[in-house]
């Protein structure tokens, strides 16, 4: 038996090891010919609204942002749900904004989207508002310059309460990367 | 349990083994009727694999690398082999041929996506929409529709751009969830006002997916992307939830070897699946509890034909972290995962093979970061202190403006030493990265200069080159010569008989 022979011979038993052997595919009982399919109603095939779904209102909230109560000149970090790919630095209080670089650590090609909330508390630890810092990459403009996946943040003090903050917390609640 | 992750693991090492000895011969994987039943011609099941951002260089590559220049990798083995072309169009844009088309000729993820799901061409970051916002069905949902059992399976999060594409509709990829945001769903360049948050288009993509059914067998990663609410939404559909999105407590391949469901929703990390390379070199970590792209396809493949009365299933199957090493110009990462694909690429012909009324498509989405081998010991233009000499400068009828005298050399700023080897620790380094295969006398070793596979990038983003198709079995005749990514649409619709 020539080598080539003897290789069809070996992977031809190996095959049939494989899905055979192993019974794990079944092939189909019915005849395949008395099986009809018939071609559905393009207009009906995708579903368009999902009734026992609730509609959403707002932009992404953490939980716990009300209650971080950090300390005097500090910027705490509140959990999300995307920590685990990412990592938070720079973190600063100045200049009526809470600014910070946010490096994000996985599977970077491009950061589509992005969302910083920040809450910001008085001297006493009171909750006094919020803001919102959005990343939001269009393709069309995608790939046009310097990777990003570390982008910086500024979220400014929520007006009418800017003078009575003295602490802020942070945290992402929405990460689209790719 | 154990025992039956191993036997899951053992079944696509056989597969592999005999795929990759070349057991076909072209005339027999021609003979569609082998190991069926009944009608020779007819078409049960699709099988459609697709490597995202795998070009034609990533596959001459990896069979070079892996199996020599005499070798061939699996897809390679099909009997049809075509080429897609694959431009997107630009937001708005007709179709082609309308007075309004406006096409973009690098596509995206999402909307290369939709032109094989959907049949239609769109704006990058569309999915499940034409270019003008309109809502168009996929053929996942056109085979849950007439009957037919799905599967969609990827490496990536299964809200990302390809499994998405088959899923969900969309105007912006971004909208995946957990939470609706304004900014990363709505696209009022498209719709010219803001939808209603209870527009579909508008719907996180997770949401959409935890609660249409389109897929029976949902595999991958991104548990991130759901919540407790649409953990609630799956059981209420009959789906054994492997991996709770209340907890966030991923699935692992133990879990994936223990189910025997009809409906199964397993995901196996928060974000991306794991890399091959890290799980490799990594055996004892979290990470190497996640099934293997084959691991999956084979599951998936087992779930789908449980149903004797099914009329056949449609099973996509994503190696998504080739385009996603691309991006970052990783070549040892992207070969290993060019190489978990192929693995696929085998348990999905040994299937097909067996039961003979099975076509595979083997294609990609777009080409990514442009990929090139390069002569052993050769620059690129990257490298060059000037690019070398691109026009006969010497004959004005050959030339164009500007010409350049000289050709340059190798510029030891830009290109400081094998990326994979004595430059490794420059960032700036355009130098090739080079491996090992098995042509080369043992000793040589990957990142230095007496290995013969020299690779390089052209850049860190998609490119606009056709890409590859492969096809096996009956009907794969429609897939040679050159087609256009939407094509595709209608070639497994007509296959199916899920379009008229």
């Amino acid at each position: 038996m020539s080598a080539g022979r003897l290789t069809l011979t070996v992977v031809a038993a190996v095959a049939a090891a494989a899905v055979g052997g192993a019974a794990t595919w079944a092939l189909a009982g019915d005849d395949p010919a008395s099986v009809q399919v018939t071609a559905p109603d393009p207009a009906a095939a995708a579903q368009t609204s999902f009734p026992d779904l609730a509609t959403p209102s707002e932009e992404p909230e953490l939980a716990g942002l009300r209650e971080a109560d950090p300390q005097p000149g500090n910027v705490a970090r509140v959990s999300g749900p995307f920590d685990d790919r990412i990592e938070v630095g720079r973190l600063s209080l100045r200049r009526g904004a809470v600014t910070g670089r946010v490096l994000v650590t996985s599977d970077v090609s491009d950061v589509l989207e992005l969302q910083v909330v920040a809450g910001f508390y008085d001297a006493a630890g009171r909750y006094l508002g919020s803001g919102r810092f959005i990343h939001h990459d269009l393709e069309e403009s995608a790939h046009t310059g310097e990777p990003d996946e570390a982008l910086e943040f500024e979220i400014a003090f929520p007006k009418g309460v800017s003078d009575n903050v003295r602490s802020a917390a942070i945290g992402v609640p929405f990460l689209v990367n790719e | 349990m154990r025992i039956r992750t191993r036997g899951i693991a053992a079944l696509s090492a056989l597969v592999l083994a005999s795929g990759l000895a070349g057991s076909v011969t072209v005339a027999e994987a021609n003979s569609p009727g082998r190991g069926g039943h009944g009608d020779k011609d007819k078409i049960r099941n699709v099988i459609y694999l697709l490597g995202d951002g795998m070009g034609r260089t990533h596959v001459t590559a990896a069979r070079e690398r892996y199996y020599g220049a005499a070798g061939k990798l699996n897809m390679e083995r099909f009997p049809q082999v075509g080429q897609v072309s694959t431009y997107a169009v630009q937001t708005n844009s007709g179709q082609p041929g309308a007075t309004d088309f406006s096409p973009n000729l690098v596509t995206d993820s999402a909307s290369a996506a939709t032109a094989w799901a959907s049949g239609v061409k769109t704006y990058n970051a569309a999915l499940g929409v034409d270019a003008k916002g309109k809502v168009k069905p996929t053929i996942m949902e056109l085979a849950k529709t007439a009957g037919l059992c799905t599967g969609n399976v990827s490496t990536a999060e299964i809200t990302d751009a390809t499994p998405a594409g088959q899923m969900s509709h969309a105007l912006l990829r971004g909208c995946q969830g957990p939470t609706y945001s304004a900014s990363a769903c709505q696209n009022t360049a498209v719709t010219g006002a803001e939808l209603p948050t209870t527009d579909v288009r508008v719907t996180p993509i997770a949401e959409q997916i935890a609660r249409n059914g389109t897929a029976d067998v949902i595999l991958g990663g991104g548990l991130a992307r759901f919540d407790a609410a649409d953990e609630d939404a799956l059981e209420a559909q009959g789906y054994d939830v492997l991996s709770s999105p209340a907890s966030q407590t991923v699935a692992t391949e133990d879990d994936l070897a223990a189910t025997h469901g009809r409906k199964v929703f397993g995901l196996f990390n928060t974000g991306n699946l794991t890399v091959e390379k890290y799980k490799r070199e990594n055996p004892a970590s979290v990470q190497a509890e996640e099934p293997s792209l084959p691991e999956m396809t084979a599951k998936a493949i087992e779930l789908l034909t449980k149903s004797k009365s099914s009329k056949g299933f449609y099973l996509q199957v994503e190696g998504a972290l080739i385009d996603k090493r691309s991006h970052a110009n990783d070549a040892a990462q992207t070969l290993e995962e060019m190489r978990a694909f192929d693995q696929a690429v085998a348990v999905a012909r040994a299937f097909a093979k067996h039961d003979g009324h099975t076509l595979v498509i083997v294609t990609a989405d777009h080409e990514c970061a442009g990929f090139n081998i390069i002569e052993k010991g050769s620059y690129t233009n990257a490298e060059a202190v000037s690019p070398p000499a691109n026009v006969d400068a010497g004959n004005t009828a050959n030339n164009s403006t500007p010409s350049r005298a000289t050709s340059g050399a190798k510029d030891p700023v830009r290109s400081s030493g094998i990326v994979n080897g004595a430059g490794s620790v420059d960032p700036n380094n355009f130098g090739p990265a080079t491996f090992r295969t098995p042509d080369d006398p043992e000793g040589v070793a990957d990142g230095s200069p007496d290995a013969s596979l020299w690779l390089t990038y052209l850049s860190g983003n998609h490119t606009g080159a056709d890409v590859p198709v492969f096809a096996y079995g009956p009907g794969s005749q429609a897939l040679g010569g050159s087609i256009d990514n939407t094509d595709l649409f209608g070639i497994v619709g007509r296959a199916l008989h899920l379009t008229r």
